[in-house]
């Protein structure tokens, strides 16, 4: 099941199960990816030419531009076999709502589940935070290597822990996304930030498909809404503003990614997610 | 516009000379777009599960609004900012 098809990749149980990761060698694969994750970036790819620095720069160039957009959508979605972990290849994911997520930690989510920290938040703001779910063969890779192990919380958790673990991330404003790790295997929910994610960052930044916009889409009730405000700063993609002379919020459809957080602070009902295949203008926009 | 030029010194900060980055991390807290990115220096002989050799590259350079608050953050005075 592909993404963006108005079906659910994630919900696919296969996707998630050993068996995959075992057929697919993702063991020595994520290895290699995880022990030099931080500098995916800096590394040179299309033949040593390029490296993602400036990379909005390069991407506005005429022509270059236009290759380099088309060679990065190829790594970030590669279902080759000669696939590079070091550069990440077939790394995609897509934004959950909290209630999507919690399916996916209760039946999915292959053990052992472990949270771990944030390397994006480490990386390009140099906090710790741990928020950060991998399942699986990924969190076997992850456990030996020291730098992602939490101090002060428990590394590896049940399945109950990981639900409220990320209801709590995800009410204090991080965005659910389930990750192909690399595509078709599953093995990770973040709890995301922009502009401090990486792959919100190239998403909403330079335009690059590493993060789909959630099978949802949120509406509001004009009705019920009594200009609180409460919602706005809850959403990471600049959707929602407060206009003074309606006394209401507004929604900008084209930057919803659906993920359902500014729900979390309405105290009148006023905000709902619908499915984005049922919205009138937003189908097959992911 | 002028191209945006964020140079690290690498003598004061990073690479196992300088201060630690991973212990500092003022410049990457105090940049609200996130330009900068740190990461294992490459081309160093490094212990592939621990790496201790970090370093600051200015990765994002092109989102960079030039409010210079890196350059007053940074306790080496090893960053700067041109155009």
């Amino acid at each position: 099941m592909k993404h963006g098809a108005g079906g659910k990749w994630y919900l696919n149980a296969k996707n998630y199960s050993n068996e995959l990761a075992k057929e697919l060698d993702l063991e020595r694969y994520l290895t290699e990816q995880w022990r030099f994750f931080e500098t995916l970036y800096i590394r040179k790819f299309m033949g040593g030419l390029v490296s993602s620095s400036g990379l909005g720069y390069k991407l506005r160039l005429p022509i270059i531009g236009r290759v380099l957009r088309y060679e990065v959508e190829n790594m970030i979605h590669s279902e080759s076999k000669n696939r590079n972990p070091i550069r990440a290849d077939g790394h995609f994911g897509q934004v959950v709502p909290l209630e999507d997520a919690k399916l996916i930690f209760a039946n999915l989510a292959a053990e052992p589940i472990i949270e771990n920290y944030c390397m994006c938040r480490v990386m390009q703001k140099g906090v710790k935070e741990v928020c950060c779910f991998n399942f699986g063969v990924l969190s076997g890779v992850i456990e030996k290597l020291p730098r992602f192990i939490p101090k002060n919380t428990k590394l590896r958790l049940d399945r109950e822990e990981a639900i409220a673990r990320l209801e709590k991330h995800n009410r204090d404003g991080k965005v659910a996304t389930i990750w192909f790790q690399p595509v078709p295997y599953i093995n990770a929910i973040c709890s995301c930030e922009t502009p401090q994610c990486g792959g919100l960052r190239l998403r909403n930044d330079f335009g690059l498909n590493v993060v789909y916009k959630a099978e949802y889409a949120i509406r509001l009730d004009p009705d019920n809404c009594q200009g609180c405000k409460l919602c706005v700063p809850m959403c990471q993609f600049g959707a929602l503003r407060y206009s003074p002379s309606l006394k209401r919020v507004l929604v900008d459809d084209t930057k919803c990614f659906g993920c359902g957080l500014c729900r979390h602070a309405c105290k009148f009902d006023a905000l709902r997610l619908v499915p984005r295949e049922e919205a009138p203008g937003l189908k097959g926009q992911y | 516009m002028p191209r945006t030029k964020i140079t690290i010194d690498y003598s004061k900060c990073g690479d196992g000379v300088g201060i630690d980055p991973r212990n500092c991390g003022k410049c990457l807290n105090v940049c609200d777009v996130a330009v900068l990115l740190c990461h294992e220096t490459l081309g160093v002989p490094q212990d592939p599960i621990d790496p201790q050799t970090w370093r600051v590259s200015a990765l994002w350079w092109d989102l960079c609004n030039r409010c210079m608050k890196c350059v007053e953050a940074c306790p080496q005075r090893a960053i700067t900012v041109s155009w």
